[in-house]
């Protein structure tokens, strides 16, 4: 697990995108954790067993132990945790108890798994995208509810319709084959979350 | 809100293509409506068009069958323009 910032809460526990997304978003979900580290802000991102340097083999992923794993590493970190999710990250949330969580571009499961039957389909039916998924894991992932905590604040991209607490400018990193990096967005989302979570 | 008007389908087109491909702004501005797209631009390769489809239905808030996907619609950049407003401009 990667930590950042100052060894006292509060701490952010970051939840990574899903899969190929989650090597997409990786440089700037660390460059916004940097960013709060140097406001003085603690932050952590565990590897989901599966994924990132993770030694599980991505096939035997599943919801469940992501949930545990989530759960065990917010065990270990100072309090308040306050969660901060890209994408289908927050579903690995649930069984958390956080002081606040902040979603950039969720998703519901539902979605999360046709985009991924899409991938794969483009890849020619073999794997979804590099990653090999099992079917479960799929399954899981299409029946899982977004977690509803109470104070939950969402924020999109500016090309995005869909409803959120703020639009911020700025192309998607979960779509672009090619990183780019964009620390005018890293900046902004960085600057949101440390209000976020002092307000 | 979701773009209306067959421009804001065209502007909405072009900013998929360039943030889902990572082109230079200057290169969608020059996209016409017989730029040619899969098979001309290496960028565009499959998992592309899936992230350019998912992107669309995303930012115009349709959705995509499959099995309305064919390489006509991806042919050039008026096809492509043309397949998102027949579902965005209803």
């Amino acid at each position: 697990m990667l930590r950042l910032g100052p060894d006292h809460g509060p701490t952010i526990l970051a939840l990574p995108a899903l899969f190929e997304e989650a090597n997409r978003t990786r440089t700037l979900l660390v460059a916004v954790l940097r960013r709060l580290a140097d406001h003085g802000i603690a932050g952590a991102l565990p590897d989901l067993p599966g994924q990132g340097d993770s030694p599980l083999p991505t096939a035997a992923a599943r919801l469940s132990t992501w949930r545990e794993a989530a759960a065990a590493a917010a065990a270990t970190l100072p309090g308040p945790i306050h969660l901060v999710a890209l994408r289908g990250g927050a579903m690995a949330a649930a069984t958390i108890a956080a002081a606040s969580g902040w979603h950039l571009s969720p998703l519901t499961g539902a979605e999360q798994a046709r985009e991924l039957r899409r991938l794969r389909a483009a890849g020619g039916s073999q794997d979804y995208a590099g990653n090999t998924i099992a079917d479960a894991m799929i399954d899981d992932l299409a029946h899982a509810p977004l977690p509803d905590g109470a104070r939950t604040r969402v924020v999109r991209l500016a090309g995005d319709p869909r409803p959120a607490d703020r639009h911020l400018a700025g192309a998607p990193p979960w779509r672009a084959a090619e990183a780019v990096a964009d620390p005018a967005l890293a900046d902004a989302l960085a600057q949101d979350i440390a209000a976020w979570i002092a307000g | 809100m979701v773009p209306e008007g067959m421009n804001a389908v065209e502007a909405t087109v072009r900013d998929v293509l360039r943030d889902v491909l990572s082109l230079p702004q200057e290169q969608v501005d020059g996209f016409s409506a017989d730029t040619e797209l899969f098979g001309a631009l290496p960028e565009l390769d499959s998992m592309a068009v899936a992230g350019v489809l998912t992107e669309l239905e995303d930012r115009l808030g349709i959705v995509i069958e499959d099995d309305e996907v064919d390489g006509e619609m991806l042919e050039t950049f008026g096809a492509l323009t043309r397949f998102a407003a027949e579902r965005a401009l209803v």
